[in-house]
């Protein structure tokens, strides 16, 4: 494909934009590289004190786990459950992890949304390969969570229950699909918001929506045993719709649910949401790929 | 369509740097951004208008040639020039460009104003191609040009406007491209940097590389180009040695200016407009040596600026004045019939009254620019003179000189003489009264 060997191409340009870019993000502060460190840190601390004395996390929730195995058997303790306790250093570390990667991505398509836009300067002055854009916010995205990973398995260590191990070798096949993902969906939102500059707006309000509706903030076996009644009078034995589509159809699901496994539980991916995440990446990263450069020509002239 | 081959060979004898055959492009205006969207999901329409910024270009420029592109604005110089820059792709036709193409539409474009200067020259090579090699081998040589001294390690946000142009036009001309494409973005920086870039231009030329000159500054294009290009509404319609065209874009630009008269006679109200409005002008016409309504003038020629007025109220001691203004909104001069030696007082005007007035210029002193008018009406019967009818910007006109001679902004009435003295106690008298 044309657009993926120009990619190929401009790789040292593209290098020099993410570093740019997280140059960018420092320049002109005291700490500096520093705050990539702080704003994880800060964020744990936050979860602890929050989850612990104000919500009382229903992370180790007995009952909601009780009534999702016995709804989904086995299955769901792989697909659902997070081992280990539900005590407040482990939920603080489960959720930083999630939070970590939802920003990153979340990161990525807000400024991805306008980067053509943005950079209309450079898009109508100079000869420039626009293709490049979507990937070097990714990749900055990216190094950025890279920063703040390890700050997950410096708490996992601590914490001692469940330990660091083999499972980590993962890491890099996720960061690979995430990367993938990201930028496709990247470059359909870019190029979309040319034809309807609204997209920008919108995607502030669907990136909330979709934020809530991954389990980021609570345990995914509360999506499970949650239930939608559809008679006025629920006793529990009318017609419902279950909640688990929310979690079959959500990509930044499986791609968290993954993250976590091998980070926070020291256990390898369900190999089934793995799969499932793989194939949906670099499908969406090749349709991406390809709608781009249908109109990557046009683009000069749309801005 | 577009084809470009990347490495530079040897440039003397290579034959044609740029061929169009047949380059249009088309633009498509939408009245609402909605409309954009339905097309582009191919629901009904199609909803656009056309505009053809450039039809059915043919044009052939040899390596080497420096070529100027003349034209009024919105006559689609920028639009050639972007095609010619690989920036936007034709509609239709072919067009071939060999060489490696540098463009100066934009001095400085992809700058990062949190950035230093020298980081910035490092990201900007690299956007126009470099390898890092390379761009390790330029930069002394863009810091040693832009002459930014410390600065160049300072974040460019902090640098003047002149600073930056220096910069950006330093990156781009290192690059060392067969073909230079320049859009006017030389008019800024000071009068030494822009000898400077002009010796760089030249030393260009004389290496080999081809030039594409954008410019409605019709004096530097003649001063630079051998082979002027005449672009009018998206057509070319002339080219060939630059004196021949030169004077078809002359006649074109009195032809235009006149055509636009009966539109912009009619006064619109785009600009500002206050006062009282007892009494009101009705009309301001700029009249050229001939008598007749224009909009074109040349330096030195002898002009009339005529207003029309009519009464609505009486008014004790209406004063008319006149304000001349270069584009820019450099006040030229402003005057009126009060302040002279034997000024002329309108007593007793009554409703219904209507008249003109004429203010004349013997010989305009301006060079060639752009220019507009702005007319006063005030009342002078009271301390402070208090508004009638005051309108900016009423009516704009242009200078052409079609052989500018001198430069700056106002043309002088000059005598030059020199006296020599020799070693043999001789003297010799020189002199010129014009």
């Amino acid at each position: 494909m044309d657009l993926l060997r120009s990619l190929a191409r401009h790789r040292a340009l593209l290098w020099d934009f993410v570093i740019r870019d997280l140059k960018a993000r420092y320049v002109g502060s005291a700490m500096g590289f520093f705050w990539s460190l702080v704003m994880p840190i800060v964020n744990l601390l936050v979860y602890m004190v929050v989850f612990q004395f104000f919500l009382r996390s229903r992370w180790g929730d007995p009952t909601s786990r009780a009534e999702t195995i016995a709804e989904y058997g086995d299955d769901a303790i792989i697909r659902f459950i997070p081992r280990g306790s539900g005590g407040t250093e482990e939920t603080a570390l489960i959720m930083l992890a999630g939070i970590l990667v939802w920003a990153a991505f979340a990161e990525t398509l807000s400024r991805a949304t306008n980067s053509l836009v943005e950079n209309a300067n450079l898009i109508q002055k100079v000869v420039f390969p626009s293709q490049i854009l979507v990937p070097y916010l990714t990749l900055s995205s990216m190094f950025n969570m890279l920063i703040g990973l390890p700050i997950v398995l410096i708490g996992v260590i601590y914490i001692d229950v469940f330990g660091v191990g083999w499972p980590l070798v993962v890491a890099p096949a996720l960061l690979v699909l995430q990367c993938l993902f990201t930028i496709g969906v990247g470059w359909l939102l870019s190029v979309a918001n040319l034809y309807f500059r609204d997209i920008y707006h919108l995607i502030g309000v669907g990136l909330t929506v979709w934020m809530f509706s991954t389990p980021i903030f609570y345990p995914a076996f509360l999506v499970a045993s949650s239930k939608f009644y559809l008679d006025d009078t629920p006793d529990g034995n009318g017609p419902y719709i279950p909640f688990t589509w929310v979690l079959d159809l959500n990509p930044m699901y499986w791609l968290i649910h993954s993250w976590r496994s091998i980070l926070v539980f020291n256990e390898w991916p369900d190999w089934r949401l793995f799969a499932r995440l793989a194939v949906v990446a670099i499908a969406l990263f090749l349709f991406g790929a390809w709608a781009f450069e249908r109109k990557r020509t046009r683009i000069p002239d749309l801005l | 369509m577009y084809e470009e081959q990347t490495k530079a060979t040897d440039r003397v004898g290579r034959g044609r740097a740029i061929v169009c055959e047949g380059v249009s492009k088309c633009y498509r205006l939408y009245d609402k951004p909605l409309h954009r969207l339905l097309d582009g999901l191919k629901l009904g329409g199609p909803r656009y208008k056309e505009f053809w910024a450039l039809r059915s270009a043919y044009l052939e420029i040899q390596s080497g040639q420096t070529v100027g592109i003349i034209g009024q604005n919105g006559a689609g110089k920028s639009t050639l020039l972007k095609l010619l820059a690989g920036i936007t792709l034709p509609e239709t036709g072919k067009l071939e460009v060999s060489g490696r193409v540098t463009s100066l539409i934009e001095l400085g474009a992809g700058f990062h104003p949190e950035f230093s200067g020298r980081e910035n020259i490092g990201l900007s090579c690299s956007i126009l191609g470099l390898d890092a090699e390379e761009i390790e081998r330029v930069t002394p040589e863009i810091i040693a040009f832009s002459e930014l001294g410390d600065f160049i390690d300072r974040p460019v946000k902090t640098y003047s406007s002149g600073m930056y142009v220096r910069l950006g036009f330093a990156v781009a001309t290192s690059v060392d491209p067969d073909i230079l494409l320049i859009d006017e973005a030389l008019s800024v920086g000071d009068e030494h940097f822009r000898g400077k870039c002009m010796r760089r231009l030249n030393e260009f030329a004389e290496a080999g590389g081809t030039t594409v000159f954008v410019s409605h500054d019709l004096g530097a294009v003649r001063q630079m180009c051998q082979h002027v290009v005449l672009l009018h509404q998206g057509e070319i319609v002339s080219q060939g040695p630059a004196d021949q065209v030169a004077d078809a874009y002359l006649k074109r630009v009195k032809t235009i200016g006149d055509e636009r008269l009966s539109f912009s006679s009619r006064m619109g109200g785009e600009y500002p407009r206050w006062g009282s409005g007892e009494i009101e002008v009705v009309s301001v016409d700029l009249l050229g040596g001939e008598g007749l309504p224009t909009r074109v003038v040349t330096p030195g020629e002898s002009v009339t600026i005529r207003l029309g007025y009519q009464v609505r109220e009486a008014v004790q001691k209406p004063v008319f004045g006149i304000g001349l203004y270069r584009s820019d909104g450099t006040y030229l001069n402003g005057c009126n019939h009060d302040w002279r030696d034997h000024p002329i007082h309108l007593t007793a005007t009554e409703p219904g009254e209507s008249g003109e007035v004429d203010l004349a210029l013997p010989a305009l002193p301006m060079h060639q620019g752009e220019y507009y008018l702005t007319t006063f009406l005030y009342d002078h019967s009271k301390p402070s003179p208090v508004a009638i009818d005051h309108r900016e910007h009423v009516l704009a006109f242009q200078v052409v000189d079609p052989d500018p001679r001198q430069h700056g902004l106002i043309r002088l009435a000059s005598a030059w003489a020199v006296r020599r003295t020799f070693p043999d106690g001789k003297t010799k008298n020189l002199e010129s009264g014009s």
